[in-house]
Order: C-alpha cells, then structure tokens, then sequence
C-alpha cells in the first residue's frame, strides 16, 4: 500500500458537493470546529477526526439507523474477542487487572474499526488518509482497508505473497474480501459473539460450494466421508503465517510500541478447539498466535497467570485455497502423515500446558488407508 | 383559471426548491473547511508547519510483524 503524503490524506475531493446523499451535509455538521473561521489553527478547536466512532449515531445514525443500532457489537468495533480472552488468562487480582487494562487500552484495543475508517479513510492503526478525497465508498478498497490491517497473516496468504506458495483460488478468480465477508457481517447483527466464528452470517463455504455433497458430484465421496471430520481448509489451505510473542510497551518518549519473534510459514492440524454445531469437525487447521505470558510484562509482571487456560495454537481459516494441495493429492498424503499434525514435539515446553486440548495423540491420526477412492 | 392557478404554484414551488439546494450548496462551499480543504496548496503549507512542532506519533521500537 503506498503511503499518502500528509496534505493527500485531508485533500477533500470538490466533488462530494455532487453526492446526492452526503454532498449537503456541512464538514462541522460531523466534525464540529468553526467553519467561519480563516485561521486554520483556530477553526480546528475542539475538531473530531473521526465522529464515527466510538458512537456514530450523530454522523450517520439518522439515515443508517439499523446499521448503527447494531454497530458497536460488531467485532470491528467491540474487540470483543480480545476482552474475553485477556479476561481467561488474566490474573485473578484486582489490582493487577486494572494495569492489565491500562496496557489494553493504550495497545491492543488502539486497533479497530469504525464507518469512517473503512468507508471514508484508511484506518488510524495505519495511519489514516481520505482513500478517495472524503468521497464515501460504499465498498471499502481491499487492499487500503482490509488489508492494511489484515497484513501480515490474511494479505500475504490471499495474495500468494509467501515464496513459494500460490494466491488463493478465490483471488485468481478477482474475488474482493467483501465477496464472502459482506457488509452484513462486518456491520454485525447486534448479537455479542464471543469470536468471528460464532457469527451467524460469517463466510460458509458451502454456500457457494453447496453440490459438494451431490451424488453426482466430483470428490463427493471425499467429501461425504470427511464432513464433520476436517475443516475445508485441513485439505484445501497452504501452509500460511505463524506469529509468536508479543511484547508491548512504551519508549521513551511515552510512545507506544510492540515487539513481535520471528514468524515461520507451516501447516499444522490439531483438534478443533471451538467444536460447535456450526463447527463440528473434529479436525481442524491451527495457527499459531503472538500471545505470550510476558506479553504485558513492562506494564504489569505475572499479568496473565492463567495462560494455560487458552491454546497459543489457535483455530485457522487461513486464505489461501486451493482446489489441489500437496495434503490432498491422494489419501495417503495425509493419512498417516505425522508432519502434517500438531504433536506435542511440535509445541514449546513453556506452552504444552495451555496446548494440550488441540495436541493431536498420535494414536488419534488417521491411518494409512489400502483402498483409495477413485 | 384554477389551471394556472395550480400550474404557477407548481412552478414556484419548484423554483424556490432549486434556489434553496443552489444556496445550500453555495453557503457548504463558501465555508473555510471546504476552501482550505479542497486546496492542495494550503494544505502542503498547513500540514509543513504542523510537521515543524508536531512530535513522532510512532515509536521507533516497534518491531516485526503486527
């Protein structure tokens, strides 16, 4: 993503005047500050960047009423996920939990969305900039929105930027994130999920991929017998992005800052540890995460006390699909392939504890099979 | 009679909403936000003086992958 000078990202296109649905509404009537006054520094006085958030029902709640009721549980903007986690694993202590929160605040919770940052501007974790002159877009770019954020892990496997690997079958077909992840879902439904894959209306492979499961269909008995057993992606994914220890903290200057390990691209399979009913395989693909005990360390020592309550190797819908991969070539390719598993030789010592419901047993990986579909 | 009577309404009722939208748009372009804002000239000029008293927003320390 290229960067924007710093007048690009304020440059207001004249052009909005001719929108038919925002062009009458007057800069100070969303962003206050005095619109009479010739002064720059004087006129921005108690100026909002951006009035969508963390309440955007003043700049666009009148017109997008259902939109904005449901808004603040959508995950782009509650980070619901991360409270809930943060919570599991932290310090029971109340003092060591409001620290934890501080250092929340002032990291993690510093990265989400709002109307503005996806249908206006780039998002302020990224440094923010109009994508198009302050001209809305009803569809935010992929690549100035949604990757700009979902970078290092979504980006690279969708685009095939790892050496090596290819795009995802989608991308080669000019799929756009929104075409499995539209607004609907980004705008949330006003229910409180706990993670993304809770979320009703999340992306569902089948629901383009539904003859899957036909009588007639190509691979159906492939598919019919590893339904409710292995996730798409345990066949049909790359190996994608791992990350690992996340350290945050502030610099000298009061500035905040993160600190991640080396990252590694790898495949692993471990047991599904959000089994549901929308869920139900018993194998899925995982990936591992940046949390680490001492993440919060330079805010608060021995903030996560109970990391072992919540795997480091977490479920993974990596991007990169393909219909033909090296583990779905024949049954064999996987059957029997302990190098595709997650073991327990595979796991950091410090982390066997908090990875130990989604270590697959040996005995648990299928075996090798003698007949094979044709 | 009461055809002109109708039709002259409809025409001043339309007139007075062109004249309306025309100053609308008029009083939103007239506005400093709009002059300054749709000015790369005043802008580049703003955000260089900004730059000058402005301190880093981001910390140099941060590193790898986020």
């Amino acid at each position: 993503m290229e960067p924007l000078a710093p007048h690009e990202k304020i440059f207001v296109d004249s052009d909005i005047v001719d929108d038919e649905n925002h062009g009458e509404i007057a800069c100070h009537e969303c962003h206050g500050g005095n619109p009479d006054d010739p002064d720059w520094k004087t006129a921005h006085k108690d100026v909002v960047k951006d009035p969508t958030y963390p309440d955007a029902t003043k700049a666009c709640g009148d017109c997008h009423d259902e939109i904005n009721e449901n808004y603040p549980k959508s995950l782009h903007v509650s980070l619901r996920p991360y409270k809930i986690i943060t919570d599991q694993r932290a310090s029971s202590n109340a003092v060591i939990r409001n620290k934890l929160g501080c250092a929340m605040n002032a990291h993690c919770f510093q990265c989400h969305s709002s109307c503005g940052q996806c249908h206006i501007s780039r998002p302020n974790s990224v440094e923010g900039g109009f994508l198009d002159g302050h001209l809305f877009q009803k569809t935010p770019p992929m690549q100035e929105v949604c990757t700009a954020c979902h970078g290092s892990r979504i980006q690279k496997e969708y685009l095939g930027e790892h050496e090596g690997l290819l795009p995802s079958i989608h991308r080669e077909k000019y799929m756009k994130c929104d075409k499995c992840h539209p607004g609907d879902e980004m705008h949330g439904d006003g229910k409180d999920y706990a993670n993304r894959y809770e979320v009703e209306n999340g992306p569902k492979c089948v629901k383009c991929h539904e003859e899957i499961y036909d009588r007639k269909a190509k691979n159906v008995i492939a598919h019919r017998i590893h339904k409710e057993k292995a996730s798409c992606h345990v066949c049909h994914a790359q190996p994608y992005n791992n990350c690992s220890a996340c350290h945050v903290g502030k610099d000298k200057q009061g500035l905040a800052f993160f600190k991640t390990k080396s990252s590694w691209v790898d495949f692993k399979i471990g047991l599904n540890p959000l089994k549901s009913e929308k869920r139900p395989e018993k194998f899925v693909t995982l990936r591992h995460v940046p949390a680490d005990k001492r993440t919060f360390d330079f805010y608060v020592k021995d903030a996560l006390s109970n990391f072992d309550t919540l795997p480091t190797w977490k479920l993974a819908t990596p991007h990169n699909i393909r219909l033909k991969t090296p583990q779905n070539s024949n049954c064999n390719s996987c059957h029997g392939n302990e190098s595709l598993f997650l073991l327990e030789k595979n796991v950091e010592d410090n982390e066997k504890g908090a990875n130990k419901n989604v270590i697959v047993p040996v005995n648990l990986i299928p075996k090798k099979q003698k007949w094979q579909p044709k | 009679m009461k055809y002109f009577k109708v039709i002259g309404l409809a025409v001043a009722f339309c007139l007075a909403m062109i004249l309306t939208n025309t100053l609308i748009c008029h009083a939103y372009e007239d506005t400093q936000c709009f002059k300054c804002h749709t000015s790369a000239k005043k802008l580049i000029e703003a955000t260089r003086e900004i730059a000058k008293t402005r301190p880093a927003l981001k910390s140099a320390e941060t590193s790898g992958e986020g």
